[in-house]
């Protein structure tokens, strides 16, 4: 994948790439700004059932009823204008069957985003969110002989409205926090995934998705349910156009391990620079399922993520691996939390981060072992790579432990690009230049590689590119 | 991220502050801080509980039941016989100083103990702890009521430790200032002690430590059963400067202690080491803060938690690099060890960088005794509560083991004490 010169170019040049925007061109857009009108609105247009009408209502009024969080950056959260942004954007009026069918200007976008032709027929279904609604979705025959649902969120509730039902909102409730609120009132798209029982899908399952409308909203829902035994994982990709004006992604992702399921999550985040983007991501673990959230934060202007797992079942396992990369101006609050239930339960959490110049990233986190969980062990490590002496980065853990018979460690390590480093790799022949990025690369290494490859590829070549003029 | 909102708190009678400082003898100087103190407090707001440093208290536990300010001075301090070679010992009870002893030596060497209430050192209080550090802090800065004023002049090097005794009635409020001249060098303890169900105590201590001075300062807190107290304790340290700082907690029902320093001048270096050891339903709620202002300033920080029963522990931790404190280091460690299946540890070790030229590692970690460790012991002939009672030693023993003598050995004799009771 490294060699076909669309992917190799990712980062080259980053205006021209990710900045651009096509001239907006809708079908059907909600006016600016929040409520129970708006909610309507959407609900109709989606021809939802009742019950859908009802929790997105309900969940505007916990919404326009809870605070804005006291904690955090919220300095820049209060500058977040609710009243300026459009909640709901239809790209297209309808569901496109296949590519041939796909709009000319939503093609242009995936190509400059760089999707390779040929990547699309290798990999299972491609769900592209264009705007708020999928526009192109296309699963591999196997997979629906497989009896595997992969569909986007608003079709996954037409043609399996049993299974949402029952699952919807059951992890992350519309209560939660103040952005899970909004995201249940104004969702749109998203992923929808149920694998059966006992049944393995091989390749990962990928959605692109795409911010597009200055200052309008993007609330995407996934839901992923992976039945007894089955095992599945899914990529999530993100990049934006960069805009004069704040856009607000406020995702929730609710993801569901039953007895013996699998679950990876990966997603590499790159949003513009003046984006905010505050998700609420949450995993229910069964009895001996695993969950693993593969996190990386690259873009937005602020980032407020904490991927959980809940560790409901007895032996069940999470993790979640995340880097962040803060630039400058860039405010990464990303983090993890580990809710263990149940007993001989795992956990881990393995988070790296880069702050530079005036950049800013914070870990925090939580671990919580209930009393009655006996067994448990968990382990904690961050790491924060500083380059600039106005880079800036925290770390917040919080562990609260409820039972005696358990293990828990935390660990925190914060260092610059050391000189000797340096010199050891100058004295090889390396440039300045070279020799830091070299260094990065290695501290980001356990993450890049837990990626695919091609997301591998993109990764170091933004990482390249963030890199670019650090030196002096 | 649901916020809970400040609590809204019921009114704080300070009435009495003028009396109280007019009976005292102070100066207006003073009074005119504990009246700017008082106005911090009116109208009274408790501080937002979605804060880590209240997150596991509720602030409203340590409020007195009255009028702070209107206390009466209650009995003499009971007597306190000395049984250790000290430079001075001092005793704080019943709102009054009672000067023990001042050594010969340290008398020649112009050591000076005396009540704060008097000693005309105004323009010195609140510097490291102003009435605006927290709303406990600014009620003792209006009310405090029975203080010592130690200094230790410039160059001087004091043998034996400074011992300050503190005794609890229904309602302390003591106020320690320790001011450590230029390169002097010397260990003072305070050791809070008595009290009774539902007495309450909001203690504060400042420590100055000036250029190159080496303070060694102990808080030991071991109050009776039923005490409800908050003490904060925190130096500021000047270039070239030492503070070390350390802290046993074993008493008391409820406990919340803010310990800390900032490290003000190049070159400064703060050494915490704290131990805490808790049983039956004691709460513990301890933050500690290393504050790094100044370029190459280093400090450690190592913390220990033993828990049997229900007891519960909360520990918040914090250093924070400032902008301009290039090659900096700083270290922080935590460890829990719980003893029984009720008791329960939280620990938030933060960490808040701002430059990037420092060195800089924390870690915490919670764990019952190592089944390996009591196999081991029991395998040598120990029985389970013996194993069990030398571990725990041992788990304490590492931090103690960096203490200076006395206060080690005082401390490890109260470890000691408590394991055999347990």
């Amino acid at each position: 994948m490294a060699s076909t010169p669309t992917v190799a170019d990712i980062g080259s040049d980053y205006n021209r790439r990710y900045g651009f925007h096509d001239p907006e061109e809708y079908f059907m857009r909600t006016p600016k700004g929040l409520s129970h009108e708006v909610v309507e609105a959407i609900s109709l247009l989606k021809k939802e059932p009742e019950w859908m009408r009802v929790f997105r209502h309900k969940a505007l009024d916990i919404f326009l009823a809870k605070p804005m969080p006291t904690w955090g950056d919220t300095e820049r959260l209060s500058s977040i204008d609710f009243d300026d942004i459009t909640y709901y954007v239809r790209a297209t009026e309808k569901q496109e069957k296949s590519w041939e069918d796909v709009p000319e200007n939503v093609k242009r976008t995936f190509d400059r985003l760089g999707i390779p032709e040929a990547e699309r027929k290798f990999l299972a279904g491609v769900s592209a969110q264009y705007e708020s609604e999928v526009v192109y979705h296309s699963v591999k025959e196997e997979l629906t002989k497989q009896g595997v649902i992969f569909l986007d969120m608003d079709s996954g509730l037409r043609e399996h409205e049993e299974i949402v039902r029952r699952y919807f909102g059951t992890v992350i409730p519309s209560a939660d926090n103040k952005f899970a609120a909004l995201n249940s009132a104004v969702w749109s798209g998203g992923s929808f995934i149920y694998v059966p029982k006992n049944t393995e899908v091989a390749i990962p399952l990928q959605a692109y998705f795409r911010i597009n409308a200055e200052r309008m909203g993007q609330f995407e829902r996934t839901l992923i349910i992976a039945d007894e035994g089955a095992k599945v994982h899914y990529i999530e990709g993100c990049t934006a156009p960069v805009y004069s004006s704040s856009s607000l992604h406020s995702a929730v992702v609710e993801l569901i391990a039953m007895k013996g399921a699998r679950i990876r999550y990966t997603t590499i985040q790159n949003w513009s620079n003046n984006i905010f983007n505050l998700v609420t991501k949450r995993a229910v673990a069964n009895e001996d399922a695993v969950v693993e959230w593969v996190d990386g934060n690259i873009g937005s202007g602020l980032t407020m993520k904490y991927p959980a797992v809940i560790l409901k079942g007895e032996r069940a396992h999470g993790e979640v691996l995340s880097i962040a990369f803060a630039g400058p101006g860039q405010h990464q609050d990303a983090g993890a939390k580990m809710i263990h239930l149940a007993p001989h339960t795992t956990s881990k959490i393995t988070s790296k981060s880069i702050s530079k110049g005036t950049g800013r990233s914070s870990y925090r986190g939580l671990v919580k072992i209930r009393n009655g969980a006996h067994g448990c062990k968990t382990s904690v490590q961050c790491d924060a790579l500083l380059i600039g002496d106005a880079a800036r980065t925290d770390t917040y853990p919080t562990m609260e432990i409820d039972e005696d018979q358990v293990s828990v460690e935390h660990e925190a390590r914060v260092s610059k690009i050391g000189d000797e480093q340096l010199f050891y790799l100058r004295s090889r022949g390396l440039k300045d230049d070279q020799a830091r990025l070299m260094i990065v690369n290695g501290f980001i290494e356990p993450f890049v590689k837990e990626l695919p490859m091609e997301y591998a590829v993109e990764l170091n070549r933004l990482i390249e590119l963030e890199m670019e003029g650090s030196v002096g | 991220m649901a916020s809970r909102p400040a609590v809204a708190a019921p009114e704080l009678a300070l009435d009495h502050v003028a009396a109280l400082s007019r009976a005292a003898g102070e100066d207006a100087a003073l009074l005119a801080i504990r009246e700017r103190a008082r106005a911090l407090l009116t109208p009274l707001t408790l501080p937002d509980r979605a804060r880590h440093l209240w997150r596991y208290t509720s602030p409203a536990t340590f409020l007195p039941d009255g009028d702070p300010s209107a206390a009466a001075p209650g009995d003499v301090g009971p007597a306190w016989r000395l049984d250790e070679s000290l430079s001075a010992a001092a005793l704080l009870g019943g709102g009054g100083l009672r000067v023990i002893e001042i050594g010969a030596d340290a008398r020649a060497a112009g050591v000076v103990i005396e009540d704060l209430h008097r000693a005309g050192v105004a323009d010195l209080l609140g510097r490291v702890v102003p009435a605006g550090h927290g709303f406990l802090e600014a009620i003792n800065t209006a009310a405090w009521r029975g203080g010592v004023l130690v200094r230790v002049p410039a160059g001087v090097t004091l043998e034996h430790p400074i011992r300050l005794r503190l005794v609890a009635g229904a309602l302390s409020l003591p106020r320690v200032l320790v001011l450590a001249g230029e390169g002097s060098s010397f260990e003072v303890i305070e050791g809070h002690v008595g009290g009774g169900a539902a007495a309450r105590v909001i203690g504060v201590t400042e420590v100055v430590a000036e250029a190159n001075a080496n303070v060694r300062y102990g808080l030991v807190q071991r109050w009776e059963a039923g005490v409800i107290g908050h003490l904060t304790a925190r130096a500021r340290v000047a270039a070239g400067a030492h503070a070390q700082l350390s802290l046993a907690s074993f008493g008391g029902a409820e406990f919340k202690a803010d310990v800390g320093a900032v490290l003000a001048g190049e070159g400064a270096a703060v050494e915490t080491f704290g131990v805490a050891m808790g049983g039956d339903a004691q709460r513990f709620d301890h933050h500690t803060e290393h504050i790094h202002e100044a370029p190459r300033t280093t400090s450690n920080l190592d913390f220990k938690v033993a828990l049997t029963g229900a007891a519960r522990s909360a520990y918040t931790g914090m250093i924070r690099i400032a902008p301009g404190a290039a090659g900096s280091e700083a270290y922080q460690e935590n460890r829990n060890l719980l003893l029984s299946g009720h008791a329960r540890a939280e620990s938030i070790p933060e960490l808040e960088i701002l430059t990037d030229d420092v060195r800089c590692s924390h870690g915490a970690t919670v764990s019952p005794i190592d089944p390996e460790q009591l196999f081991y012991l029991a395998s040598r002939g120990l029985a389970p509560m013996q194993a069990a009672r030398v571990i725990v030693y041992g788990f304490l023993d590492q931090t103690l083991g960096r203490l200076p003598q006395t206060t080690r050995e005082r401390i490890q004799a109260l470890v000691a004490a408590r394991l055999h009771t347990e």
